[in-house]
């Protein structure tokens, strides 16, 4: 689960992080009355608060003007119009794809000068498994982090932390000297890197991100920019948190879905959709319709679903979902039970029509008693025995129903 | 004898009463698995489905001599059963559960660390010993006895390397799900040792997919394991990027984003026989195996 730049500043500073003065804005004139809050002179930025990285580098749908979506303003007096350029636009960035996100909130800032900029990151290595800090410096107009991580994966500072006790002191001083900080930045660095690993233990983050943050002339260090991602998992220990899950951030099927508990993504290309009840099979079955020159443009996975009426509303997502034109099932039950699925494929068609051809693949619990449903319900669907047939049998209806 | 689990292994349910391990604990019990007692706290002294249930690990422990734990708890109560099971002594837990919290699992991780339990999962459809013992949510139908050992990240597509070895007039020795979730337990470095000192294997399939970088770390140990047997290997995630993406720390971890045929082209460097398509499993082995 992810929220705001703005939502996590003000998680980090309540654990002494520094971050510069800052107030979120819904309107234009909103963001004006903003930006004399948080600074009298100026300058400030405007921040696009959607949930991605690359926001400086991304443009706006339909906009003349190739500004992205963080912009630093000198003049009081452009505000309203940079904050009307923003404010229900979308914006499209390197991590958003395409179709780009909505952006229903700026955060208006007070713009922090500093002399120098890092990177400080803290995740979870999986295969380890141990939590990780990450540290880099980033030049001027230099590589951003991930081209760093690439080409000079050696400039990149990574430690293994004690997962309860955070990062030792030497593990703190080994950063000090890696960023060249000097004797007033101290403790400074030790607070932020205490302070990072605190707020990711209690509250069940899996990611926090600084990209970047700044050095003053002071030597105190500030948070720029910030992001945490939470563990959706432990979320019953934090409702606080769950509350700023943002879901303007998920389209609507993929909303729909999750309240059912299960997954569903849409992709960009492709005319198939397909249920199924695993990441792995759905990657396989994926992959192998794009070796038949197709493409996915939706998946629904039920995961380990045992409520009827729940796994009808979400094959009734998929079936409605106008850009399919072949509906793929692909279930291997194991906890979750075939019949189960055949009936809830049953309830969606009754009520929602099944216009486009369907071919089914059961295996594994309560499989004959599923395709028994099936057959017994004169629906005009397609049973197959292995995923690649499935596959197969379903590319051949479609060619023959166009 | 398999690895991990075979007829004589006496298992325990910890939350036997629920329904969904009702269910299954039946499936196991028909199947022939040696179940000797249930826990639910609360409970003990009753009898479910024929069992026995007790309030503890420990006093079902005493009581039977169960030495490993099919779990059915809910995911937030994960961390506590496990606790009270390594510490009771069992040898093997298993762990169904969907959604433990990746904190907890951190802790379990280091409860396991100076203890002799080895736990698989969560998340995990289990561990099969084909005619022996079922712990766990496999499908039953589906398995035949034999000479081939799979190890798997993703549930589904281990039944679909079952069937496929199924295909090739072969069975298995054991199947074993590793889940995958941010953390687990056992991974394939553990269940690659264990299968290459059994006798009763001969060749193992490995199911990797997209996401964290355990394919990596089992090519790197194939590559430098004493004892070799033949790997076949199969990667899902070749079209498309999954989950959300919003920070870089994951592709800083890796060294920039890793695709399935990154994982495919290092597996096959170490040895690993790897295939494009899961049908071409069954051919592998064939070539493979027979005379």
């Amino acid at each position: 689960m992810n929220i705001h730049e703005y939502q996590a500043k003000k998680i980090l500073t309540r654990y002494g992080i520094f971050i510069p003065r800052g107030k979120v804005a819904y309107t234009p004139n909103e963001a004006k009355r903003a930006a004399v809050h948080v600074s009298l002179r100026g300058p400030w930025m405007l921040k696009a608060q959607i949930q991605s990285g690359a926001r400086e580098k991304g443009y706006f749908l339909d906009s003349k003007s190739r500004k992205g979506g963080i912009r630093l303003i000198k003049r009081r007096r452009d505000i309203v119009r940079e904050a009307e350029q923003m404010l229900g636009g979308t914006l499209v960035t390197a991590q958003t794809g395409p179709k780009g996100k909505f952006v229903s909130r700026i955060y208006v800032e007070a713009f922090q000068k500093v002399r120098k900029k890092f990177y400080a990151g803290m995740v979870i290595n999986r295969v380890v498994p141990a939590l990780t800090l990450l540290i880099a410096n980033l030049e001027e107009g230099g590589k951003d982090i991930i081209t760093k991580a690439v080409e000079e994966p050696k400039k990149v500072l990574k430690l293994k932390l004690d997962f309860k006790k955070g990062a030792s002191l030497r593990q703190i001083e080994l950063v000090r000297r890696f960023l060249e900080l000097n004797e007033p930045s101290r403790k400074h660095i030790a607070k932020l890197i205490s302070a990072m690993h605190q707020a990711f233990i209690e509250n069940d983050a899996t990611m926090i991100e600084i990209n970047p943050a700044g050095v003053t002339r002071r030597g105190r260090i500030v948070a720029l920019d910030a992001k945490m991602s939470f563990d959706g998992n432990a979320m019953f220990r934090h409702p606080e948190i769950n509350r700023l899950q943002d879901d303007y951030e998920e389209g609507g099927r993929e909303l729909r879905a999750e309240k059912s508990g299960f997954q569903y993504r849409e992709f960009e290309d492709g005319n198939i959709g397909c249920i199924v009840n695993g990441d792995g099979i759905a990657m396989a079955a994926m992959d192998f319709i794009r070796t038949k020159g197709l493409n996915t443009c939706c998946f629904l996975n039920v995961k380990g679903g045992v409520d009827r009426d729940k796994i009808a509303a979400g094959i009734k997502i998929i079936m409605t979902n106008p850009k399919v034109e072949g509906i793929l099932i692909n279930i291997l039950g194991g906890f979750l039970r075939c019949n189960l699925i055949a009936e809830g494929i049953i309830a969606a068609a009754s009520e929602v029509g099944l216009n486009v051809p369907l071919v089914v693949r059961f295996e594994g619990t309560n499989k004959d008693a599923a395709r028994e449903i099936l057959i017994n319900s004169r629906l005009p669907l397609i049973i197959a025995d292995t995923m690649e047939e499935s596959v197969d049998k379903l590319i051949t209806a479609m060619e023959e129903s166009e | 004898m398999a690895i991990l689990v075979n007829k004589d292994t006496k298992v325990l349910v910890q939350g036997i009463t629920g329904t969904q391990a009702s269910f299954h604990v039946r499936k196991s019990l028909d199947y022939g698995t040696n179940i000797v007692a249930g826990v639910t706290p609360g409970k003990g002294g009753t009898e479910h489905l024929g069992i026995p249930v007790f309030d503890s690990v420990q006093e079902a422990m005493a009581e039977t001599g169960a030495n490993a734990s099919v779990m059915f708890v809910p995911a937030r109560s994960v961390k506590n059963a496990t606790t009270e099971a390594t510490e009771a002594g069992l040898e093997l837990i298993v762990c169904i559960a969907n959604g433990v919290p990746i904190q907890d699992m951190m802790e379990i991780r280091s409860i396991l660390k100076g203890s002799n339990t080895t736990f698989i999962g969560p998340n995990t459809p289990g561990i099969i010993t084909p005619g022996e013992a079922r712990l766990g949510i496999f499908p039953e139908n589906i398995h035949r006895k034999g000479r081939v050992g799979v190890v798997s990240r993703s549930s589904t597509l281990t039944y679909e390397a079952v069937l496929e070895i199924n295909r090739a007039k072969m069975g298995q020795s054991t199947v074993i799900g590793l889940g995958d979730d941010m953390v687990i337990g056992m991974d394939f470095l553990d269940a690659m040792e264990k299968f290459s000192t059994d006798e009763e294997t001969d060749a193992i399939v490995l199911i990797g997919q997209l996401g964290g970088a355990f394919e990596e770390a089992a090519a790197r140990h194939y590559k430098e394991m004493d004892i070799k047997k033949p790997v076949i290997a199969f990667v899902a995630g070749n079209t498309i990027p999954f989950g959300h993406k919003m920070g870089y720390a994951g592709d800083i971890i890796s060294g920039g984003k890793v695709t399935a045929q990154d994982k495919k082209d290092i597996m096959r460097h170490a040895g690993m026989i790897v295939v494009d398509r899961i049908s071409h499993i069954h051919e592998q082995l064939q070539a493979l195996l027979q005379p």
